[in-house]
């Protein structure tokens, strides 16, 4: 087959899979805890900061991870229990207080980096062969662990205990506090699940990308539109929400030109807003 | 509302129509005041948004200016006040800026640092009743009435380093790719026609929307099976970063060569030293360029900010030439008369951070530099002594 399509074929593929991943953190918050998290993206960001800062200390890679569960888990925890927890059910609210934290934490991020361009280099370099064409190790191998990374939360939230008493929570809030669970605690740690998601999002595009303080920008609106497509509370719906923005785009800017592919995004999430609201798959 | 307010009485019409009488005067009345005093530089630079990283050297630059100046006795006697203004911003709001700077604080002049489109906005809002000196990298033909350009020319950034590429370097098939607005567009549109007078030919042409969240990996698969010698470009900031490491990402860096048109120390922090093999840049001022000039600035400069002196590069450096250019040409006029300034204009000499200029045209001929990247250092390869603007404007 032409090599060129055999590659573009990949980029869809590395497209909707990666997309998959940096949104998985925001249908965990968004589409679970009904909260409009705005601030999704600079969890991101502080994700790849984290990557730059393990690589800047001389550390491997492998140890970003950590240090974002910690970060991102701290703060997390800290924002959901200060401004969240007040908010829940109050989505405009929500919409409006992490707008606040999404600009509170790029400029934390600028007194403590600054503005400039950090680059996190990439740590398998190269490319192999794959099909006939050559493509980057490193985003082949994203692809691999974003696919890894979907199919485990899928599998936990679907069969652990915690996963049921986390639907139990989204149907009926009310009944599940009267079966014993705790759901203030139960929605916290929800929460903390989320940015966490978004971090590790962050350290795995942090040497493909730009790392600066407004880079979580590029990602809060795509992500919002998987959801807006795909529809909320629902794997499912996070994965039809990927395959279409991310597809639609890569396959758009592959066969056209880039501004079309972000055309037909927009377009695209105009036309579900404006004739399927609740998305591919509704929350059933 | 209650109904009494549904429309303007005749009495808060007749106000305000008082109010905008004195509104008016006022400009007249505060500016004999002003003269005597400050010489007021409103500087426009991005101090928000996606290219508020250059803020800092900006207004760093512009304040070495104007403490030298103000030391050696300022403008016609009076100290220099720098008014940094934000233009990182949407046009819109940059000419809302100006329309303050002229009325509330009667600014004598503007100094710009900031993209075409805004300037494009600038020139329509001050619309030359206060001198508008423009000071980075921009795409050629600007001639609006009092509005002075210090800025590198497509005659100057591109003609010389592309003849040199494609003869030196052998580069003959160019694929194009910018941001989608008028430098990128304005630029391709000379760079074509350099390409065809050293007898070599475009691939493609092709932009990403500006300010979108740009990514490159279904482009650089494109340029990779299209196979062209070089790539032009004309991506800013972000995207090129982004560009540049999926380029190299994809492993293209080894064959294809690149020049970036606006490849400035930041950037190349950003693109690292894993992505800048093979890669050029065309620019008059980098901050390891030789001579005495640049070595007295960078004293002056580190002297000043110490270790926390913002990164130097071309965006920022070229507010001090600016600042200097406005000292000369109020100088040279006796003022800031519009008419005065126009012909003080021709052949006013300045200095600037890479050394000493002359403007014909309202235009800076000047010596240019071609470097190559090595990690994340630029390396200058060869230098083009005093290029013309190629954009002389008549009076």
């Amino acid at each position: 087959m032409d090599p060129l399509i055999v590659t573009q074929a990949i980029n869809v593929l590395y497209g909707v899979s990666t997309l998959a991943v940096l949104a998985l953190g925001l249908a965990v918050i968004f589409g679970l805890l009904g909260v409009l998290n705005i601030a999704h993206g600079e969890f991101i960001m502080i994700g790849a900061y984290c990557a730059y800062v393990a690589q800047a200390g001389g550390w491997p890679y492998l140890a970003a991870l950590p240090l974002t569960l910690v970060v991102c888990g701290i703060l997390g925890a800290a924002v959901e229990w200060i401004m969240i927890r007040p908010l829940y059910r109050r989505p405009f609210d929500t919409l409006v207080a992490t707008w606040g934290l999404s600009l509170l934490l790029r400029k934390i991020a600028e007194a403590m980096f600054g503005l400039g361009f950090r680059s996190v280099s990439i740590p398998l370099p190269g490319t192999v062969k794959l099909l006939g064409t050559e493509y980057p190790i490193y985003r082949l191998l994203l692809i691999a662990i974003s696919l890894a990374v979907v199919t485990a939360l899928v599998i936990w939230y679907g069969r652990s205990r915690t996963g049921s008493r986390i639907r139990a929570m989204v149907s009926n809030p009310e009944l599940a506090q009267a079966q014993g669970i705790s759901v203030r605690r139960l929605a916290a740690g929800t929460f903390v699940v989320g940015t966490c998601l978004a971090g590790l999002g962050g350290v795995m595009v942090a040497p493909l990308v730009p790392v600066q303080p407004f880079m979580g920008l590029d990602y809060v609106l795509r992500t919002f539109f998987v959801l807006i497509v795909g529809g909320l509370g629902s794997v499912s719906g996070l994965l039809s929400g990927a395959v279409a923005i991310g597809g639609v785009d890569s396959v758009i800017s592959a066969a056209s030109n880039a501004a079309n592919g972000y055309f037909a995004v927009l377009g695209l999430a105009i036309l579900f807003l404006w004739l399927r609201p609740r998305g591919i798959v509704a929350r059933g | 509302m209650s109904i009494q307010n549904q429309g303007p009485t005749r009495r808060t019409l007749l106000g305000a129509a008082a109010a905008g009488a004195a509104l008016g005067t006022l400009p007249g009345l505060i500016r004999p005041a002003a003269a005597a005093g400050e010489f007021k530089i409103g500087l426009f630079a991005a101090l928000s948004g996606p290219a508020s990283l250059f803020g800092p050297t900006q207004k760093a630059c512009a304040e070495l200016a104007t403490e030298e100046i103000n030391k050696s006795g300022g403008i016609l006697g009076r100290q220099i006040k720098l008014i940094p203004t934000d233009a990182g911003g949407p046009p819109a709001e940059s000419t809302k800026s100006a329309i303050r700077l002229m009325l509330e604080e009667n600014v004598d002049m503007f100094v710009g640092s900031h993209d075409s489109a805004t300037r494009e906005a600038l020139v329509a809002t001050i619309k030359g009743k206060v001198p508008y000196i423009y000071t980075p990298v921009y795409e050629g033909s600007e001639c609006a009435f009092n509005t002075y350009v210090i800025a590198d020319t497509p005659e100057q950034q591109i003609r010389p380093s592309v003849a040199f590429m494609m003869k030196d370097r052998g580069a003959k098939s160019v694929y194009l790719i910018g941001d989608d607005y008028v430098w990128p567009r304005k630029c391709n549109e000379q760079a074509k026609k350099y390409i065809a007078e050293n007898g070599g030919s475009v691939v493609a042409e092709e932009y990403v929307p500006f300010g979108a969240p740009n990514k490159f990996e279904e482009i650089v698969t494109r340029i990779k099976s299209a196979k062209p010698d070089m790539v032009l470009i004309t991506l800013v900031g972000a995207d090129n970063v982004n560009f540049n490491r999926t380029f190299a990402g994809f492993g293209l860096d080894k064959d294809i060569a690149r020049l970036s048109l606006l490849l400035e120390e930041n950037t190349l922090l950003g693109i690292g030293p894993d992505s800048s093999s093979n890669l050029f840049s065309s620019m008059s001022y980098f901050a390891n360029a030789p001579g005495e000039a640049n070595k007295k600035f960078k004293a002056a400069y580190f002297a000043k900010f110490g270790d926390k002196a913002p990164q130097l590069g071309l965006i920022g450096a070229d507010c001090y030439g600016g600042i200097y250019c406005a000292q000369a040409l109020a100088t040279k006029a006796g003022g800031t008369d519009a008419k005065k300034c126009m012909a003080a204009s021709e052949g006013l000499t300045f200095p600037t951070a890479a050394g000493q200029v002359t403007m014909r045209g309202r235009h800076v001929d000047k010596t240019m530099f071609l470097a190559t990247c090595k990690g994340t250092e630029f390396d200058i390869i060869k230098t083009f002594d005093d290029v013309k603007s190629g954009d002389e404007c008549k009076a």
